[in-house]
């Protein structure tokens, strides 16, 4: 049986966007959600519970596991219709 | 390279991740990033637009009912200290009566500023009858240390609830309305986060409290979409405001188990 070895991942340089509602250390992981029309790049994630986007400073992978400090929430990364999206996880 | 000095969250244990949150140290610096140059919930030098005539009237009715909400949760959360099952959860309780006693006293500040001369008499005579009824409810079940069934009512049906008028109601509201109602969405994004989260863990540590809750959910969350739903309609929101509600609360008692 063969493994396909796995393409590394695409790192991101994060910066404050303004965020403002975790201290001020965790601010660049977050960023507001600008509606049903905003695209979200390939290290974020929309947390189903408050509706903030979750940032990682690399690729986010379908297994993945992130939080949202917002709303205190871990959530899983799955794969649906093709998108990534969190899914909660008690 | 990620780690600790750059203070990834992501690469927190789940139990780091809890204990993080639940902190009052956390909480101070996450209210100091949008309250710090605030006073009473707007900027100082905020210009205010206040509606009149029939339409301002409809607004301290809906300010009216958000502080019979507000009150709610503030008793509510404080009563929860001493049935909360642990250190954490009663700490996390001590930040969300804090935020619930800045909600309520911004919102009397508001309808003072929209000339409101005796808020507490103008809430007692505005207040929805059915909203009356859930806080009488919520108090019954804090008081007898029902620990499952309280944070049910208080932070997944009440604070979902609010989370969502607030956030319709913010979009169409005047200036200073609207930045006092942003400031309390942000606090409520913790409160109804810690009640989803810790209902998930208890529920899948044992299914069986589903049964209980859902007895719950069928006495209680009528009267409190029904409030919330009349607040939008006298606000002139749109049907699908008001099904926006409707659905925000449904996806998270869905996610909860509940069909």
């Amino acid at each position: 049986m063969s493994h396909e070895p796995e393409v590394p991942r695409k790192r991101y340089e994060l910066e404050d966007t303004g965020f403002d509602e975790v201290p001020r250390k965790y601010r660049k992981y977050y960023r507001r959600w600008g509606g049903e029309s905003d695209e979200l790049a390939g290290n974020e994630v929309l947390c189903p519970v408050c509706k903030v986007v979750v940032r990682s400073n690399r690729e986010v992978r379908e297994g993945d596991r992130i939080y949202c400090m917002a709303c205190m929430t871990r959530l899983r990364v799955v794969r649906v219709d093709g998108r990534l999206e969190g899914h909660v996880e008690y | 390279m990620s780690g600790p000095a750059e203070h990834d969250p992501h690469a927190l244990t789940p139990e780091a991740f809890r204990a993080e949150v639940h902190s009052f140290e956390f909480w101070f610096g996450a209210v100091q990033g949008y309250l710090a140059d605030r006073a009473y919930g707007h900027r100082v030098d905020a210009k205010d637009a206040a509606p009149e005539g029939a339409d301002r009237d409809r607004l301290v009715t809906a300010l009216c009912n958000y502080c019979v909400g507000e009150t709610a949760a503030l008793e509510g959360a404080g009563g929860l200290i001493e049935v909360a099952p642990n250190r954490p959860t009663k700490i996390f309780l001590s930040t969300q009566a804090v935020d619930e006693g800045r909600h309520l006293e911004v919102l009397i500040h508001r309808l003072r500023e929209l000339g409101v001369e005796d808020p507490e008499a103008e809430i007692a005579r505005r207040a929805n009858p059915s909203l009356l009824a859930f806080k009488r409810r919520l108090l019954e079940l804090v008081k007898g240390g029902d620990w499952n069934a309280a944070l049910f009512a208080q932070n997944v049906i009440l604070e979902a609830m609010e989370f969502a008028v607030f956030h319709q109601h913010a979009a169409e509201a005047d200036p200073i309305t609207r930045e006092v109602l942003e400031g309390i969405i942000k606090d409520e994004r913790r409160h109804i986060g810690f009640g989803e989260n810790e209902l998930g863990r208890r529920i899948k540590a044992d299914p069986g409290i589903r049964g209980h809750l859902a007895l719950v959910r069928r006495e209680l969350d009528a009267l409190v979409l029904e409030t919330f739903e009349e607040a939008l309609a006298s606000l002139g929101a749109p049907a699908s405001a008001r099904e926006d509600l409707g659905r925000s609360y449904r996806q998270t008692v869905e996610r909860l188990g509940f069909a």
